[in-house]
């Protein structure tokens, strides 16, 4: 545990500090080799480091799948999983196996993976956007608007039933209040085409909090919410529910989306870091690109909620980690917070159906318990020589 | 200013341009009209908040003007992309914040952004270009540093490097000494004159440093909504436009040992009673002097040198101490060349020396002409008025300054008179240094 801090410190991001002395041009510091010394590397030390986290995915996912309260051997479950995906095996294991893991481990990793990735994405996207390392996928007016659908649907749930796709009124009324609230604050915060980054936060801030109001006032005010509190209360702190594979398609499509124009605005993101006028003069069409980022975060935190609900501090601390481990370009870092965000969450879904099983711990607790003290620990050890 | 021979074929040309940020805003530009020569190098002039980086912006493309246009290479800014516009201008704003720990490659890869195709994948030639500008500026070395890291003149450097690897023919700066040491500060303009001789790159900057603009920029613009004046430094920086200009009384000189004019400072003047008095406006003058025939040149350098306002006179025009006082005093008397003292004159004399309150007389020959200012002397002192007589052979004793006197008066009652002073109460000091020592004192 003594060697700890000098860990941290090696697998973070090393740098010359300000106040540390300067070193010769012929010999860069071990950081330096560590991290680009020659640019024509650099993009391997990426794939390298992608390839990791793609592995680690896998694993995560697997490891998600065998988690349950009836006994299937590893072994198992991979043929399963291999036996659909084409692979001529002949089954050995009861329809009933072969039901629990198509049907509800898989979907639900696979379902947490994608939530994970969608958040890490986003959150990537409005860190580098508005040059903030406090900023969430969930500040622009989202959580709150995908909370009024939710508070809505709940409170509708016992007159009426929507299933389209596997999703319930719920998801579909969360998807719409993220989108729609995130339209509203950017309206609001364009003059004359033009959106400035502080307005657009203050805006996000401001509809929030009446977007939170307007949620308590319904929950007070529907009758029928009061014996539904705990439904209420679950969505809120996380819980991934896939009810059909259609519904995963779905939300991997949205991922997909996002994720593809998240990977084509990123070198935007870097201009952005020095300042939009500054991106302007560079060729960047700083509006276009803007609401093309804002969009694509919205889009991503919209599909999240539909299976995931409300889950806090992925999209803040994926991308963080992430750029502890690879530095602050923003395309590497969009692909690594897509695979950091999904192990994240899977992770933890797996933690939070296993350690009361066969009872469930909401997500959000989870991510907050686990993420946090790892989070605050990698500050004060690795974050001596990380910048935000 | 630009007739359309030289609009057309400037780097940049403004035509008549006005700006203002909202439709009620007063302009900040107003009917500019300014045209830069592809490989000239010039400063825009003017105090703060005079529209200097606005006029930038416009250049950079990043505002667009209500009224008349902006041309690059003769074509309208409107007509061109960003990208295009990207290609032919590259800027480096003032000092910012970067979030996040980029190292100053990255930085500098960033001004091949214009370059790159929508999916911003760097090539071969993109990575020689970085190269080449992070070389040519010299900062390889800092290449993997953190640029949010890196001293106020190595992020101006790093960010120079990234305007060059923009490869555009012009370059604008915003303030590009503003924070850095007087090192720095001639290492950048020593820097860009570089790359303006050796590349022919054009070169429009902001300046708040006159003298050093004098010095690295062949060219001036004085700005202030308008352009108020245009062209190399010494036709361009008129003591009454930059005094108008800056609303603050400068003056121009050639100081001792310097080839080039140099922008002077109105004098220093102190505190009363806590409240910080304006220098702008006009300070009281603290001594008079009498001086005439080059005796007075040293000590009214020394004055000035020290930012003691003073007052001279009467002095012949043509006289080499008239023509100095002219550019150091506060107020000079003047008389017509050879004329002695008229009536008017000593009445003005008498008046000055009432209102500085001190009195230095330089040693000048005496003749009838001027030995009347010596009763005028002697009649203030009786009133109060302090008297330092100015005489640089004198020594310890009272006898040698009445030789010295003696041998400098062709009025044949200067000797008489002098006596008189000393027996008055003044004062004597053997230099300039000692005058300025008493003055001070007092």
């Amino acid at each position: 545990m003594a060697q700890a801090p000098e860990a941290a410190g090696e697998s973070a991001l090393d740098r010359a500090s300000p106040t540390g002395p300067r070193r010769p041009a012929t010999t860069p510091s071990a950081a330096g080799r560590r991290l680009s010394p020659d640019p024509k590397r650099r993009p391997r030390v990426v794939a390298a480091a992608l390839a990791v986290l793609a592995v680690a995915l896998a694993v995560s996912l697997i490891l998600a799948t065998l988690q349950g309260t009836v006994a299937i051997p590893p072994q198992t479950v991979l043929e399963i999983i291999l036996r659909h995906l084409g692979v001529p095996l002949t089954p050995h294991w009861s329809a009933a196996d072969d039901l629990i893991i198509m049907q509800v481990r898989l979907p639900r990793a696979l379902g947490a993976a994608l939530v994970g990735a969608a958040l890490g994405v986003s959150g990537a996207l409005l860190q580098g956007l508005l040059r903030n390392p406090l900023a969430d996928p969930l500040l622009l007016g989202t959580s709150s608007g995908a909370g009024l659908g939710a508070v809505v649907a709940i409170a509708l749930t016992a007159s009426i039933t929507v299933d389209w796709l596997g999703f319930s009124l719920v998801a579909l009324l969360a998807f719409a209040g993220a989108l729609l609230s995130v339209a509203l604050v950017y309206a609001l915060a364009t003059r004359g085409g033009r959106t400035p980054v502080v307005t657009l936060l203050l805006a996000g801030v401001a509809v929030g909090a009446m977007l939170t109001a307007a949620q308590t006032l319904v929950i007070v005010l529907a009758v029928s919410l009061q014996q539904r509190f705990g439904a209420l209360y679950f969505w809120f702190s996380g819980a991934v529910d896939v009810e059909s594979w259609a519904s995963l398609w779905v939300v991997g499509a949205l991922l997909a989306v996002g994720l593809l124009a998240a990977l084509w605005v990123a070198p935007t993101l870097d201009a952005f870091a020095l300042g939009e006028e500054m991106a302007g003069s560079l060729g960047v069409a700083v509006e276009r690109r803007k609401l093309a980022i804002v969009g694509a975060a919205a889009l991503l935190v919209a599909a999240s909620v539909t299976i995931g609900g409300l889950i806090g501090f992925v999209g803040l601390v994926a991308p963080h980690l992430c750029r502890m481990a690879l530095g602050p370009r923003s395309r590497p870092l969009v692909a690594a917070s897509a695979l950091g965000g999904a192990i994240f969450v899977t992770l933890a879904d797996l933690l939070a159906r296993a350690i009361i099983a066969p009872s469930e711990l909401p997500l959000g607790v989870l991510t907050a318990v686990i993420g946090g003290p790892f989070f605050l620990w990698l500050l004060r050890y690795a974050g001596q020589r990380y910048r935000w | 200013m630009s007739d359309a021979r030289t609009t057309a074929s400037a780097a940049i040309a403004f035509e008549d341009v006005t700006f203002r940020y909202s439709p009620t805003s007063e302009p900040v530009a107003q009917g500019v009209s300014l045209a830069v020569q592809p490989g000239e190098m010039v400063a825009l002039l003017g105090p703060n908040g005079a529209g200097k980086s606005t006029l930038l912006k416009l250049a950079s493309g990043a505002l667009r003007p209500q009224a008349g246009r902006v041309t690059l290479d003769g074509r309208d800014m409107r007509g061109l992309s960003r990208e295009a516009v990207a290609r032919r201008v590259a800027m480096a704003p003032q000092d910012f914040g970067v979030q996040f720990a980029y190292t100053v490659r990255q930085i500098v890869e960033l001004g091949r952004t214009p370059y790159l195709g929508s999916w911003g994948v760097m090539r071969a030639a993109d990575r020689h270009a970085v190269d080449e500008a992070m070389e040519l500026v010299g900062v390889t070395p800092l290449a993997d540093r953190v640029f949010a890291e890196l001293s106020g003149g190595e992020r101006q450097w790093a960010l120079i490097a990234l305007t060059l690897a923009q490869q555009a023919p012009t370059l604008l700066l915003d303030e590009p000494t503003a924070h850095l040491d007087i090192r720095r500060q001639i290492e950048t303009l020593e820097l860009l004159r570089r790359l303006n001789r050796t590349r022919g790159l054009t070169v429009l900057a902001t300046m708040h440093d006159i003298n050093l603009a004098a010095r690295y920029f062949p060219r001036l613009a004085l700005f202030k909504r308008r352009i108020v004046a245009d062209g190399p430094p010494a036709s361009a920086l008129d003591p009454a436009m930059l005094s108008a200009l800056y609303e603050t009384p400068v003056r121009i000189g050639i100081l001792r040992g310097d080839e080039r004019l140099s922008v002077r400072l109105p004098p220093l003047v102190e505190a009363v009673d806590g409240a910080l008095v304006s220098a702008v406006a006009a300070p009281p003058v603290r001594a008079h002097v009498v001086a005439g025939g080059g005796s007075g040149e040293l000590l009214m350098r020394a004055l000035a040198d020290v930012g003691i306002p003073f007052s001279a006179g009467p002095l012949n025009i043509g006289d080499s101490d008239h023509t100095l006082a002219e550019r150091l005093a506060a107020m000079v008397l003047a008389e017509p060349p050879y004329a002695p003292v008229s009536p008017e004159g000593l009445a003005a004399a008498r008046e000055h020396i009432t209102e500085a309150g001190t009195l230095v007389i330089c040693p000048a020959p005496l003749g009838p002409g001027n030995v009347t200012l010596l009763d005028a002397a002697l009649a203030a002192r009786q009133r109060g008025t302090r008297l330092i007589l100015l005489e640089p052979g004198a020594a310890e004793d009272a006898t040698r300054p009445m030789a010295l006197v003696a041998a400098r008066d062709f009025s044949g009652r200067g000797v008489a008179a002098f006596e008189a002073l000393l027996a008055a109460g003044a004062e004597i000091a053997v230099s300039p240094a000692a005058v300025v020592a008493l003055l001070a004192a007092s």
